[in-house]
């Protein structure tokens, strides 16, 4: 049983995560290490990506469509690869932005009153 | 793709930028640069796996799972050998007798004819409503009038079968003749193998003769003589110019099996005169549409042309209407719907076949309820799990259809054999790749069928259960035990219509094989024996030549008992002739009466048996130069001369010259089945051979020899008269009659195996369901023994359990049967398709056969041991 609950745990992980990014890349283009901070820095640290998870979420968002790469230079004058978001990212992020909203607001309505009918 | 490429290229230098990054970062947080980059890494994750699941999100998922899951069926189905064996022979005889069906269905029904523009093709033909006369041929006269005057066919032909005899080349042959208008070959747009086609001309009288050779006859009778072509050949006993080879796959008639030679109409002994007749309808006419012309369109103008043909000469053609009709649907029309039959019987033994896979299946995802709800348990998805499911149920399809390949090869070389010869096209069967085709879909059509049941309850919530399960008894739901229990029932309903259908035709069968014929054909051998014409051209000679030869048979020891007929009954079809009852007021106009005529040496009542019912039979005295005489059967009286005396009445008929003589009637004989032992006996007139002589006939003896033996004799005798005369057809006269119920013995036959495997499906599959009944409640039944309940009383729930399958199965089978076998009444012979004994025998015949099925989990049930039992949990 635990093992299934990990399980879905990721999935909902791997949704977010993708959240996350297209949110991270309204503020403009970056390339995957930026994003990275980025994302860890905004949630005060809560949110611990393990950095190398990024990667396939980037290539499945340009799969997508949802955003693009380009070349670009890192600040240490690497050649990195820049993400932007795409006009079909934006929208999806949109989208997805009002389902999460949705979702967080319905599992808060259904914990609360639970919380309390666990009082006996 | 190329995107994919640049895009997984490309990863590897992003992830170093990334590690670079971040270890610079460490660095500048005051790490040693070998910490930094230790830190860095570890806060990446494994590289190895981020390619990797990078890759997976560009690579087609969807096909490497589908890899994987064939893999993990091969393996699964390789664990239980048992169970993949009896699954894929099961499939594979379901399969293979659906293919080889098929083949049939396909090479006689569907494959388009051989020619160019097959849908341009039309048979014309003429019928008469008012007289019944759904279809028949038309007379050369009419024909040369349709093709000139028509618009809407490029080209009209036409032909008639025949045979002429081959001399000078080996031992005297009959050749199956093909007679036709010069034009059949380029109508059909075939091209000759040697030399070329006839032209126009050679289709004029007085034209020289020529002959077309088939490729066949020119390579087995002329070694393949490539200069042949130029060269004469000897036909009845006059010399054709051969002008060409036809390929072997040119047909140009396609009924028969084979044709040797194609002949112009005008150089046959038989035809050529015919062709200035005004009446009759001989000819067989083909046409080829004009591109753009519809079939409507050329019926308007044919029902326009038929009109015209009635005003011109109202005696021969008043009432006659020219009808076309597409010539695919003339030629395999008739055996259209026995063919569908036999078709929809195997289809429902491939489905019994399923159903019963579909039961072992879920017999085995009950054991296996433990292994999914484990999979389930570490995150497989209920569609991975079904489409897992399915994928094994697809791979134990495609074996089946592998093996089921193979037998359908097996199975069409084994129902070439059995294939009756008057199929038309059955030449053309084979394994081709539409065949393949067909065998391939149907397997995935039908692991479908058996996967879904279980798929469907392998996604079923309750499976978390199975974990819980304790190993030895794994948890079956009640809607699984439901579903088992449907399925045996389905299959005893399936086995139910097939056993039925079979019964049907097996009663029906019975009855055509011992209907009378009207005659004795035990101990009667029979021979053809057919006189060239050119040299045996007039009535005297034909009927001196067979005084000689029955002169010279009687002289034979132990061939004393010998006749001539021609035509003989059942055996080379009927000659139907008009006749006018002298004295009777003259019929109106378009009603003539008709009967058939065989012409018969005074021996032949004698030989086969034929009883006298009233007057006398012929005798030497009804000479050429006596009074003409005729006999007619009892049907002829009855229907003709209600209530009067008939002997000593004249009837006119006969063929030209003969065609108006009166003929006193001398006697009535018994009725005879001459066309088909299906149809009831018509009214017949027999005349003496010596009066109406043929060109040979049928010699019948009735004689205690060996049929060889007396082969022997025949052959000796008629070529000591002339050495050149061709005896074929040697045959006993049972054996004549086997063959003309070929077409009812194949179907009967087949749909009774498909039947028998029905019975053994279903018998299979209620030996299943009981004995996993028993094998789930050996607890319960040790709990009745030990409270004490006696074998008795167990065997008698184990029998209650199978015997409320079988009656449910009855219940639902039986008005289905009842409901399909109104299909099978064009089929039937004397047999109503509700009958009572069929339905009943059968019944019982499942119940029985279910019955046995149960007993050897009964036994085991009755054996159980109450303390063992117990124990078990």
């Amino acid at each position: 049983m635990s093992t299934k609950e990990q399980e879905r745990r990721i999935e909902l992980l791997q949704g977010t995560l993708d959240l996350l990014i297209l949110r991270t890349l309204l503020l403009g283009p970056a390339h995957g290490h930026a994003i990275a901070k980025a994302i860890e820095f905004r949630s005060d640290d809560v949110l611990q990506v393990e950095q190398g998870s990024l990667y396939p979420a980037l290539h499945r968002l340009i799969k997508r469509g949802w955003i693009s790469s380009e070349e670009g230079t890192s600040e240490n004058n690497r050649r990195a690869k820049f993400y932007r978001l795409t006009a079909k990212g934006r929208k999806q992020l949109a989208l997805e932005t009002s389902k999460w909203d949705k979702l967080a607001g319905a599992i808060a309505q259904i914990l609360r009153p639970s919380e309390q009918e666990g009082k006996p | 793709m190329k995107r994919r490429q640049r895009m997984l290229e490309e990863l590897d230098q992003d992830l170093r930028a990334h590690i670079e990054i971040e270890t610079r970062d460490n660095i500048e947080r005051g790490m040693t640069p070998d910490e930094a980059h230790y830190e860095a890494l570890r806060k990446f994750g494994n590289v190895r796996r981020v390619q990797e699941e990078t890759r997976e999100v560009w690579s087609r998922v969807w096909l490497e799972q589908l890899w994987q899951d064939v893999r993990y069926a091969a393996r699964m189905l390789r664990k239980s050998p048992g169970f993949t064996a009896v699954a894929v022979l099961t499939l594979a005889l379901g399969i293979g007798a659906n293919t080889a069906i098929f083949s049939v269905v396909y090479a006689v029904l569907l494959r388009p004819l051989p020619y160019a523009d097959p849908g341009q093709l039309v048979i014309i033909f003429q019928a008469k409503p008012q007289e019944q006369v759904p279809f028949t041929g038309i007379n050369y006269v009419n024909f040369a009038e349709c093709r000139t005057q028509s618009h809407a066919f490029a080209e009209m032909a036409a032909n008639q079968a025949h045979q002429l005899t081959l001399t000078g080349v080996g031992e005297p042959s009959v050749l199956t003749t093909m007679v036709v208008t010069p034009e059949i070959f380029s109508l059909l747009e075939a091209q000759p193998l040697l030399g070329r086609t006839f032209l126009p001309e050679d289709g004029k009288r007085g034209a020289t003769p020529v002959v077309i050779l088939s490729e066949n006859l020119w390579r087995s009778q002329f070694g393949s003589d490539p200069n042949l072509v130029g060269r004469s050949i000897s036909l009845d006993k006059r010399l054709f110019t051969v002008v060409g080879i036809m390929p072997a796959g040119f047909h140009s008639l396609l009924l028969t099996a084979h044709e040797d030679i194609w002949i112009p109409i005008a150089q046959d002994p038989l035809f050529g005169p015919w062709m200035s007749r005004f009446s009759g309808h001989w000819l067989r006419v083909i046409g080829r549409l004009k591109p753009g012309v519809s079939l409507a369109q050329a019926q308007a103008e044919m029902d326009a042309m038929s009109a015209a043909l009635a005003k011109e000469d109202p005696a021969d053609n008043a009432g006659w209407q020219i009808r076309v009709a597409p010539l695919q649907e003339n030629i395999v029309g008739e055996s259209r719907p026995a063919l569908l039959v036999l078709l929809a019987a195997v289809g429902l033994v491939l489905l019994i076949a399923c159903v019963n896979i579909a039961n072992l299946l879920l017999s085995r995802a009950s054991s296996r309820a433990r292994e999914i709800a484990l999979r389930i348990a570490l995150g497989a998805g209920r569609k991975r799990i079904v489409r897992q499911l399915l994928t094994e149920s697809a791979v134990l399809g495609l074996l089946g259809g592998i093996a089921g390949i193979v037998l359908a090869y097996w199975g069409v070389h084994a129902l070439s054999s059995l294939l009756p010869a008057d199929l038309p096209r059955a030449q053309t069967i084979r394994v081709d790749g539409w065949v393949l085709g067909f065998a391939l879909a149907l397997s995935f059509v039908a692991s479908f069928i058996f996967g879904l049941a279980p798929s469907f309850f392998a996604a079923d919530s309750s499976l978390q259960r199975g974990l819980k399960e304790s190993a030895g008894r794994s948890g079956e739901s009640g809607g699984q035990r439901r579903a088992r229990g449907f399925l045996a029932v389905a299959e005893i309903a399936l086995a139910m219509v097939l056993l039925v259908a079979a019964g049907l035709l097996m009663r029906s069968f019975t009855m055509l094989t011992s209907v009378n014929p009207g005659f004795n054909a035990e101990h009667v051998v029979k021979a053809d024996i057919s006189l060239p014409q050119f040299q045996y051209s007039t009535p005297q000679q034909w009927s001196a030549f067979s005084d000689t030869l029955l002169e010279r048979i009687h002289a034979e020891p132990g061939l004393q008992d010998s006749a001539m007929a021609a035509p003989l009954p059942l055996d080379e079809g009927n000659v139907n002739l008009g006749f006018e009852i002298v004295g009777n007021p003259p019929l109106p106009p378009n009603t003539a009466v008709t009967a058939d005529f065989t012409s018969v040496s005074p021996d032949y009542f004698r030989v086969m048996e034929i009883p006298l019912l009233r007057g006398r039979l012929f005798n030497e005295q009804d000479s050429p130069s006596a009074p003409r005489v005729a006999l007619i059967s009892e049907t002829f009286a009855r229907r003709f001369f209600p209530n009067q005396d008939v002997l000593g009445k004249q009837l006119k008929f006969g063929f030209p010259p003969d065609g108006d003589v009166a003929r006193e009637i001398v006697g009535v004989v018994g009725d005879v089945r001459d066309i088909s032992l299906s149809e009831a006996p018509g009214p017949m007139m027999y005349v003496p051979f010596a009066q109406a002589p043929f060109w040979g006939g049928q010699l019948v003896v009735r004689s205690s020899l060996s049929s060889a033996s007396a082969a022997v004799s025949i052959r000796k005798v008629t070529h000591d008269i002339d050495k050149d005369l061709p005896v074929t057809d040697i045959a006993t006269l049972p054996e004549t009659l086997d063959a003309s119920v070929a077409q009812p013995r194949f179907r009967t036959l087949l749909i009774g195996l498909f039947g028998l495997i029905a019975l053994l499906l279903a018998a299979v599959g209620i030996f299943g369901v009981i004995s996993y009944s028993v094998s789930r409640r050996t607890h319960e039944i040790g709990i009745r023994v030990a409270l004490g309940a006696t074998p008795a009383s167990v065997l008698r729930l184990i029998l209650g359990e199978s015997a409320k399958l079988v009656l449910l199965g009855l219940a639902v089978g039986i008005p289905v049967a009842l409901g399909l076998a109104r299909f099978l009444s064009s089929l039937l012979f004397e047999v109503h398709p509700a009958d009572p004994l069929t339905f009943f025998g059968v019944a019982v015949l499942l119940t029985a056969v279910a019955l046995i099925a149960c007993y050897v989990p009964a036994r085991r049930a009755m054996r159980v041991d109450p303390m063992v039992a117990l124990r078990y949990e």
